[in-house]
Parts: C-alpha cells; sequence; structure tokens
C-alpha cells in the first residue's frame, strides 16, 4: 500500500474508537473537571453573579457535621451490604448449589433475584408503607412475636432511619451478587469437590478450602462493586426519608442534591461532589488493580 | 338581458350585504371579547405552572385553562402541575435551567422575595395598585405579596391553620373550647386520661410542626421584633420569647400531640380526625373540604366538626389575635416575553365567576372578596372567612417567610426536638448561627 | 472441565452412612432459612399487590388482610396516571443506551485491540479512567452541558449521559473478551479480502455474542433504575422515567394510598415476568461472559 493508504487507513481505524472517546471527554471527563472549578464558587440558581471563595466550600464541608453524618451513613451502608450481599450471598450461592435439587435451585434462584428486578423507587415507596408506624408489618410482626416494646417509627427516628433504609437495601439485592457468584462458582470443576468428599472432607469445609479461595478473584470485584455502590446510593434515601429526619440519614448523594437544590448552595454541592469523586476514584483504582491479572487458572 | 343583468346584480347586492354583516359580526363579536377579557387580539404561548396535579384538583385548573383559551384563540398555554412536596426543588431546577414558568406558583414571603431579589419578579403593581382588579382582591392577601412598597404576586386563595375539633367528643366529655393556651393542655389531659388520642399530628414532612411556632412566636415575641427578624439583612433571634414559644410547643408536644410524628403523614392525622381516634387536629383551612361529607369525610365526623384558632396566651409579649395563614399566590416571570398574556391568565383566574367556582370545587376561599356565601361554601369555611377578616393580621408560614438557612434550622431542630434529640436552647443557637450566617452573605 | 451433575441425594455424606442428627438438624434448619428468605421476598410484593385492591379506609382499618371487594378501579385510575408512560419511557430509554453503549464500546474494543492504532494504550487507559468517575459527581456541570446543548429535557438528556458514563466499563468488559478471540478467523477473513468493517460485523460480534449479552443486561439493570439524571435532565412529565415518575405519582396520590400502591403493582410485573421468562438466558449469558 502507498504510505498515503497506509495514513488514511490508519486513521479511518480511529473511527471506531472515535466516538466512544468523545463522548467519555465531553460528558464524562469535561464536567467532572468543570466541577472542581464550580466548587470554588458561591452561587445558586438566584444568583445574579456568582462569587469566588476559593476552598471556602470544602472547608465549611470539613466543619458541616451533617456532611460528616453522611459520610459515616455512607461507610455503614457499605459495610452492611458487603457483609450481607457478599458474605452471605457467597454462602447462601454455595447453600444452593451444593445442598439443593437441581429444579428446586432454580426456582429458589429465580425467587431470591425478583426483587432486584424491581425499581428501586417501588421498593423505596413499599417500604414506606412497611415501615409505618402504626400499620406497617415491621411494627405488627413484633407485636405478634410479643415484644411491643421494639416497635418504632423505622423511618421517623434519627436513630433507625438510616438502617431501615439499610435493610431494605439488602432486601432488595440479595439475589443480584448471589447470582453473579454462582455463576462463577459453576466454573469451578466438580473434580475438586468429588475428591475432597472422597477423602472425607464436610461440606462446610469444603467451602472454605476450595470455593473462597478460587471464588477470590470474583469476590473481591463484588466487593468493590458493592462498596463503590454504597458511596453512590441516592435513591433509596430520597425517596424515603429525603434525608430526615433532622438530616439523620443524609448520605453524600442525598446532601449534595439537597444542598444544590433547596439549600440554594451549588458550589457547596459541587464541593460535596468533588469527594465522591474522590472516594470512588479510590474505589474504581482498587476495582482495576483488583482484576488486572487473569482470572485463576484451573 | 336586462331581467338577467339585474337578478345578477340584486344577487351580487345580496352577497355584498350578507359579507357586511358577517365582517360587522365579527369585528363586533371580537368586540365583545374585548369587554370581556382585555382583548382576543392576544397571541403568543406561555407556559403556566401550578401546584395541584392531584386527581381531586387537576379538572378545575384544566377547565379555566380550556375557558381561557375558548375566549382567546390565538393563545397557546403550556399548563404544568407539580405536587406540593416536589415543587421547592422543582422550581429551583427549572430556575437553575433557565425554564421558570411565565406564570409560576409562588409561596409568599422570602420564597417568593428570592425570586424578586433575582430579577425574575414581574412587578405587577401598575396591574394591581388602585385598579379595580387589585381593588376586588382581599388587602391583607395582596399585602403579603408586597415588597419594597411594589406588588409582585397575585394572591388566589386566603388560608388560615385553626384547631378542628369533634364537637361529639368534646361535648360527651364535658369539655368547652379551651380559651387559653393553658386551658388546651387541661383539655388535652383530660382527653388523655379518656384514652382519647388529644391533637393528631403528622410530622413527616416537616412544615407541620414549622406551622405551631409560626403561631407560638408571635404570641410570645412582639411585632416589631418578629418582622425585623424576618429580614434577612435583620434578622438576630435575640428575643427570650423565641425559646418561651419552643418551650411551650414542648409542652403541647407532651401532653396532646402523636408521638413518633415524624415518621408519620398528615394524612394520616387527618384520617385519625375522621375516625373519632383522635379530639383535634391543627390544620388549615385549605384542607376543610377533606372533612365535609362532599370531600369523602364519614357522616359521623363531616356533621360533627368546628374550630377554633390558637388560644391565646396570657402574659405573652406579643400580638394574641394574629391568625397564622398565609396566601397562595402566583408570580409572573420578569424575564417572560409575553407578560400581558400571563396578567390576562391571572385576572380571569381572578374574576368572579372563576372565583366562586373555586370556592365551590375546591372548598377553598378565594382571595377575591365576597365570593364566599352559603351558595357555593359550607358553614364552617364561612366562619373561616369572618374569622380571617377579623384577625389583627395574618403570620406567613414560618419556612416559607424565612430565609432558606434559617428555616432549615428550624425545621430540623423541631424533627430533633420531637425526637428527644434538642432542647428549645439548643435550637434558638442553631438559629442564631444560621442568621448570623445570612447577614454575612446577603 | 467436567460436566456439572445433578446434586446426588446423598451428596456430601459417605454414601450409605446413616445421617447423624447434626446432620439432619443443618439440613432442616438450612432448608427452614431458605423458605424464611422466599417469604421475606414474596409476602410484601404479594401484599403490595392486594393493597391495590384496597379502598383507604380499608388500608387503615386492616392493613394486612384481604381487601373485601376488588376494587379494579384503583389499577384504572394508577393507569391513567401514567405509569404505562412512565414504563415506555423508561423502557425507551433503557433500549436506546443499550444499543448505544454495546455498539460504541464493541467498536472502541475492537479498535483499540485489532487494529494496532498508533496511541492505542494511552487513549485505553484514558476510556477505563472513565470507570472511577461517578455520575453524581458530574450532576451540576452536566446541568448546565445539556441546556447549553439544547438537549435538556428532551429523551437525548438521559441516553447521551448513560451512554457516557458506562462506556469505560462495557469497553472494558468487552475488549477484556475480545483479546481472548482467536486471531484465525480474522486471518483468514483477511486473506479473504474482508474489510475491517466486514470483519467486525462477521466476525467479531457474533464470537462476541455472550459478553455483548451480558453488557447489555448490565446496562439495562443500571439504566432502568437510574435516578439523578433522571430527576434533575427531565422535567416535562411525559418524558419522565418510571423512578422518577412514580415519585411524582407518591407527591399527587398522597391521599390516595391504594392507587399508589396499585401502580408500583404496575410497574413491577413487567419486569419481573420478564425475568422470570428469561431467566435460564440470564444466567447463560452471564456465565458465558464471565471467564472464557
Amino acid at each position: 500500500m502507498s504510505v498515503i493508504a497506509k495514513r488514511v487507513r490508519a486513521l479511518s481505524g480511529w473511527l471506531y474508537v472515535l466516538p466512544a472517546l468523545i463522548l467519555v471527554a465531553v460528558f464524562v471527563y469535561y464536567p467532572v473537571v468543570e466541577n472542581f472549578r464550580l466548587s470554588t464558587f458561591q452561587w445558586n440558581a438566584f444568583s445574579t453573579h456568582p462569587r469566588y471563595v476559593g476552598l471556602g466550600n470544602y472547608a465549611g464541608l470539613m466543619a458541616d457535621p451533617v456532611f460528616w453524618r453522611a459520610i459515616f451513613n455512607n461507610i455503614a451502608y457499605a459495610i452492611v451490604s458487603v457483609i450481607w450481599q457478599v458474605g452471605f450471598g457467597l454462602v447462601l450461592a454455595a447453600i444452593l448449589e451444593e445442598t439443593v435439587r437441581a429444579r428446586l435451585r432454580a426456582f429458589l434462584r429465580t425467587v431470591y433475584f425478583i426483587p432486584a428486578t424491581i425499581s428501586i423507587t417501588v421498593t423505596g415507596l413499599l417500604f414506606q408503607f412497611l415501615y409505618h408506624p402504626q400499620f406497617g408489618l415491621v411494627n405488627r410482626v413484633l407485636v405478634i412475636l410479643g415484644h411491643p416494646q421494639w416497635t418504632h417509627s423505622w423511618l421517623g427516628e434519627e436513630a433507625t432511619a438510616i438502617w431501615a433504609i439499610i435493610g431494605m437495601s439488602q432486601w432488595q439485592s440479595i439475589g443480584y451478587v448471589m447470582v453473579l457468584l454462582t455463576v462463577a462458582m459453576q466454573k469451578i470443576p466438580r473434580e475438586f469437590y468429588e475428591a475432597a468428599y472422597i477423602d472425607g472432607t464436610t461440606k462446610v469445609q469444603a467451602f472454605f478450602l476450595i470455593t473462597v479461595p478460587l471464588l477470590r478473584e470474583m469476590t473481591t470485584l463484588m466487593m468493590i462493586l458493592t462498596i463503590s455502590g454504597a458511596f453512590l446510593v441516592f435513591n433509596e434515601v430520597k425517596v424515603m426519608t429525603d434525608g430526615g429526619p433532622n438530616n439523620a440519614s443524609q448520605v453524600l448523594g442525598t446532601w449534595l442534591y439537597r444542598s444544590a437544590f433547596q439549600n440554594d448552595q451549588m458550589g457547596y454541592a459541587s464541593a460535596i461532589a468533588t469527594v465522591i469523586f474522590i472516594l470512588t476514584f479510590g474505589a474504581g483504582v482498587a476495582q482495576l488493580w483488583g482484576v488486572r491479572g487473569k482470572q485463576v487458572e484451573f | 338581458m336586462d331581467r338577467t343583468a339585474s337578478l345578477r346584480r340584486r344577487r351580487w347586492s345580496l352577497i355584498a350585504t350578507l359579507l357586511v354583516f358577517v365582517l360587522v359580526g365579527t369585528c363586533s363579536s371580537a368586540g365583545l371579547g374585548a369587554s370581556a377579557s382585555t382583548g382576543s387580539q392576544l397571541s403568543g404561548s406561555i407556559v403556566f405552572l401550578e401546584r395541584w396535579p392531584e386527581p381531586q384538583y387537576a379538572p378545575y385548573w384544566k377547565k379555566i385553562v380550556a375557558d381561557y383559551l375558548a375566549l382567546h384563540p390565538n393563545v397557546r398555554i403550556d399548563h404544568q402541575a407539580i405536587a406540593d412536596q416536589p415543587y421547592k426543588d422543582k422550581i429551583r431546577v427549572l430556575t437553575a435551567a433557565g425554564q421558570l414558568p411565565d406564570i409560576y406558583f409562588s409561596w409568599a414571603g422570602d420564597f417568593a422575595n428570592k425570586f424578586v431579589r433575582a430579577g425574575l419578579a414581574a412587578d405587577l403593581t401598575p396591574y394591581m395598585r388602585n385598579t379595580p382588579w387589585g381593588n376586588s382582591l382581599a388587602p391583607a392577601a395582596v399585602d403579603a405579596w408586597t415588597h419594597g412598597g411594589k406588588i409582585y404576586g397575585v394572591p388566589i386563595s386566603v388560608d388560615a391553620k385553626v384547631f378542628l375539633y369533634n364537637t361529639k367528643i368534646f361535648a360527651n366529655n364535658g369539655l368547652q373550647v379551651p380559651k387559653t393556651i393553658d386551658a388546651l393542655i387541661t383539655t388535652c389531659d383530660t382527653l388523655k386520661s379518656k384514652g382519647i388520642e388529644p391533637i393528631a399530628f403528622g410530622n413527616k414532612d416537616g412544615w407541620a410542626a414549622i406551622h405551631y411556632m409560626t403561631s407560638l412566636n408571635p404570641k410570645y415575641v412582639p411585632r416589631a421584633t418578629l418582622d425585623k427578624d424576618f429580614e434577612p439583612s435583620t434578622g438576630e433571634f435575640t428575643d427570650p420569647g423565641y425559646v418561651a414559644a419552643l418551650n411551650e410547643f414542648s409542652t403541647i408536644n407532651k401532653h396532646c400531640l402523636t408521638q413518633g410524628a415524624n415518621g408519620i403523614d398528615y394524612t394520616v392525622a387527618q384520617a385519625e380526625l375522621m375516625q373519632g381516634k383522635a379530639a383535634m387536629y391543627y390544620g388549615q383551612t385549605v384542607e376543610f373540604k377533606t372533612f365535609t361529607r362532599a370531600g369523602g369525610a364519614p357522616a359521623s365526623f363531616a356533621n360533627n366538626w368546628d374550630f377554633f384558632p390558637m388560644p391565646p396566651v396570657p402574659n405573652g409579649r406579643g400580638d394574641q389575635n394574629l391568625l397564622t395563614g398565609a396566601p397562595d399566590g402566583f408570580m409572573v416571570n420578569a424575564k417572560s416575553k409575553h407578560i400581558d398574556i400571563a396578567v390576562d391568565l391571572l385576572k380571569f383566574i381572578t374574576d368572579r365567576q372563576n372565583a366562586e367556582a373555586f370556592t365551590k370545587t375546591l372548598g377553598r376561599l378565594s382571595s377575591v372578596t365576597g365570593t364566599a356565601t352559603s351558595a357555593n361554601a359550607f358553614p364552617q369555611l364561612i366562619k373561616a372567612l369572618r374569622v380571617i377578616n377579623s384577625a389583627s393580621g395574618m403570620n406567613i408560614w414560618l419556612d416559607t417567610i424565612l430565609h432558606i438557612d434559617i428555616a432549615n434550622a428550624y425545621l430540623n431542630g423541631l424533627e430533633a426536638m420531637l425526637n428527644g434529640t434538642k432542647t428549645p436552647d439548643q435550637i434558638m443557637q442553631d438559629v442564631r448561627a444560621a442568621a448570623a450566617k445570612v447577614r454575612a452573605n446577603p | 472441565m467436567a460436566v456439572r451433575s445433578a446434586v446426588p441425594e446423598s451428596h456430601g455424606e459417605l454414601a450409605g452412612a446413616h445421617p447423624t442428627p447434626l446432620v439432619v438438624l443443618a439440613s432442616l434448619g438450612r432448608m427452614a432459612m431458605l423458605t424464611c428468605l422466599v417469604l421475606v421476598i414474596v409476602y410484601p410484593l404479594v401484599w403490595m399487590c392486594l393493597a391495590g385492591f384496597k379502598s383507604t379506609a380499608e388500608l387503615f382499618g386492616d392493613a394486612w388482610g384481604l381487601p373485601g371487594a376488588l376494587r379494579i378501579e384503583n389499577y384504572v385510575t394508577a393507569w391513567n396516571q401514567g405509569v404505562v408512560r412512565y414504563l415506555f419511557n423508561s423502557a425507551f430509554v433503557t433500549t436506546a443506551s443499550i444499543f448505544g453503549v454495546v455498539l460504541l464500546g464493541a467498536w472502541a474494543a475492537y479498535g483499540l485491540t485489532r487494529l494496532h492504532l498508533p496511541f492505542a494504550t494511552p487513549v485505553l487507559f484514558f476510556i477505563l479512567g472513565g470507570m472511577m468517575l461517578a455520575p453524581a459527581v458530574a450532576l451540576i456541570p452536566l446541568f448546565r452541558l445539556l441546556q447549553a446543548l439544547g438537549i435538556y429535557d428532551t429523551y437525548f438528556a438521559l441516553i447521551v449521559p448513560y451512554v457516557a458514563f458506562r462506556l469505560p466499563f462495557i469497553t472494558f468488559l468487552i475488549r477484556a473478551y475480545v483479546v481472548t478471540l482467536p486471531m484465525e478467523l480474522e486471518d483468514a477473513a483477511v486473506v479473504d479480502g474482508a474489510s475491517r468493517w466486514q470483519i467486525f460485523w462477521n466476525v467479531i460480534v457474533p464470537l462476541s455474542r455472550p459478553i455483548l449479552i451480558s453488557a447489555a443486561l448490565l446496562q439495562a439493570l443500571f439504566a432502568w433504575n437510574e435516578f439523578p439524571f433522571a430527576l434533575v435532565f427531565i422535567n416535562n412529565d411525559n418524558l419522565k422515567t418510571l423512578p422518577v415518575g412514580l415519585l411524582d405519582m407518591q407527591g399527587r396520590l398522597i391521599t390516595d394510598w391504594p392507587v399508589l400502591l396499585a401502580a408500583l403493582t404496575m410497574a413491577s410485573v413487567p419486569m419481573i415476568l420478564l425475568f422470570i421468562v428469561g431467566q435460564r438466558q440470564f444466567i447463560r449469558g452471564l456465565a458465558e461472559g464471565y471467564g472464557k
């Protein structure tokens, strides 16, 4: 081929990459960079002229008790989600694989996954009914079980609000991680288990000696996805409590939204967004780092 | 030959006469239209945003828009509605996006003044001061929409916050309408001892508690101090009356209100009243319709209720005759390209006929004077109008009259107080701190 | 790799040995736990559906009993309140973003791995780096950008960001799969005189079907539930997606809970049915996409 034709060929190859590149650059990178810039101003929907404040918004964040409460809530979200979705999800997947007949297994897997197919708004609104202090299911069950003193206004009390929301989130997502882990689990060759059982290993021991180590990569990936998801929570909290009562259930996402669109502080909201960026950046780096190698060879 | 020519001439003259009639007819009907409203020559398209998408209110507004369009065929109206709770964020999103509608709903107070300060509210003084239209509206209502001597909004309804009570329960327990706050507390104690919820209360949205404070603050704090504190540039909130008012609310909460209210919707509280589980409910006159047969209330309640305003505090340093309530209203976008159409639509909405229909269909008191009669309003509503007209003034809801940061300090503080995690002193500390920040950053 | 066989009855115990009480207890405990989980999941959903048939008074009075009469009008009202429109909008935006992200991601993956382009590696890292940037961070700048571009409050206001924000992850996914594809088929096609375009569509895409299906499913799950963008970038009620539309309905129907619950039921049923019908394909798609 002539040199020019080669050049044209090479350049035309870029056409495959260009759309993705442009979209990511314009709609992902640019806004993030612009967000830094906006966070150095004090402005809102009604501002006639924005006011430059440098790092003033960040100083405000550090001194803001609601900000720290939000971070605490996000961390609580992350910890519970990892333990329940990844930890218990792994156990559940293993139980289904090892101890349940094939037909029943498929049925149970489907049922457990159904909540994940429902819109988060639906679950949020549904659980508002379940958590209702007077005729909600949760309080009613507690009364039936003989413990009326444990009833609470779950979404109305500062101490319980965020935990009630976290609980709802676990109800919704139990099937999701479990199914992904099941898929990975099915790749483990049966011979390993057969050999172990012949040697007299119990199922529980096999779980810890075979399943867990071989799934390490998948579980790490799931953990990282769950944790970064926990820092991006918005939907559930907005729908169920809008961050209340008294900002007790704010998470970074809802505090950002409220600062921008209720408290008339968009610069402040951009500062919160920067913090979210730093946290999810860390999670993203861990994600890329954790899966950089090939899968475990069988 | 002559005959056909003359016939032809006659035919043409007939047609010509008909044409003249038609032309005159159209012109004069246009003229008639002009006298009914300010002219069907109005043309253009506007966006009209109101706050009542609920299934029971939506048809009324749809009809108004349809009626207006019928009278003004050259006008196009993009009619939108956003519900009460999401309205506060949605209007800010619209403003930030540069999509503020030509006509938009607003609450009176700093909420409206924000738009004024940002140059987004048209000055309606020329249309409303000393004009037939302006004079047809209740003066107190127009007053609430005046800022810096200029009128920026059109009130469409008047409202007041009062204690609704079940007359049967009161009668059965030998109770009278309390004449002072202390008497109210005693009434609550009596009801509690009989196993009846004294006052139904649902604070999930946060404003229910704030409405109590809207009424209590003016009873303990002198009017002049209040007015000074409401101004963002001069608000200090140092008067000891504020703490006293919060203490009073705390007492009311302990003796009278439903516990765990932060998780309870106000509609649940309404239902408790209607089903006879609670004796009283602090509600707005715009809610009155819900408690009538027409509004869906059970007959056992609908025929047996009355109301009284917040009772006075006998040593309170404030004005005991102020009534809590604020007119709902619309503002016009100063940047609108069709202020004339917007003003015309608002005039239409507040004309006598539509105002009477407003009261009849929606069960609310219109801001247009003299439109609530026994023909279109039920007895409690007529009494409400009397009570409103005899008040020495109106207190605008605390969360809309205050700057958003100070309002938040109150909202959050009250939620915390209901949970037992904050004291009145701590709440006022937060309020003062917020006020200081607002003073520094006007 | 051995074919996965059905779990034999006595799996785990030495065949023929009598199960000890502890083992029986453990097995009963497991069954109890699994059943409990099923109840916890199914009961609220069934309740939601039944509650849609109640009247408001019934809901307040006896929330957990069966409805007295089947009030279908609640479901009709919910329908009229626009649930179907919200479902349609969500379906439209989700499908469009799936096509967008899978197509652009596949192109980019192909271009960066098979075409030996100069600077391929830095560009790849640039695109993958987007994975670390969360949508929430871009909310306000994107809000202003969309207005400037004139696509605010249109379907594109959602489709474009949904595609852009998921491209890094999806490209990563597809790329990881494409690099493992054998070169022979491609080489044969080149020998046959096929252009790169033809190679992409006739060789790469068919071979990558499993990962493309996985990518589509993951994108569907993301777009269907996406909320902050949908909340801020769309104001027109006719364009609202399901999450935001339902929240608006809650604001409108604040006194009409059975209708709201009916709407919630109507919003959930399509996806549930879709999943039950397609769950085997779904699992297979995931399985084939994971690890080759």
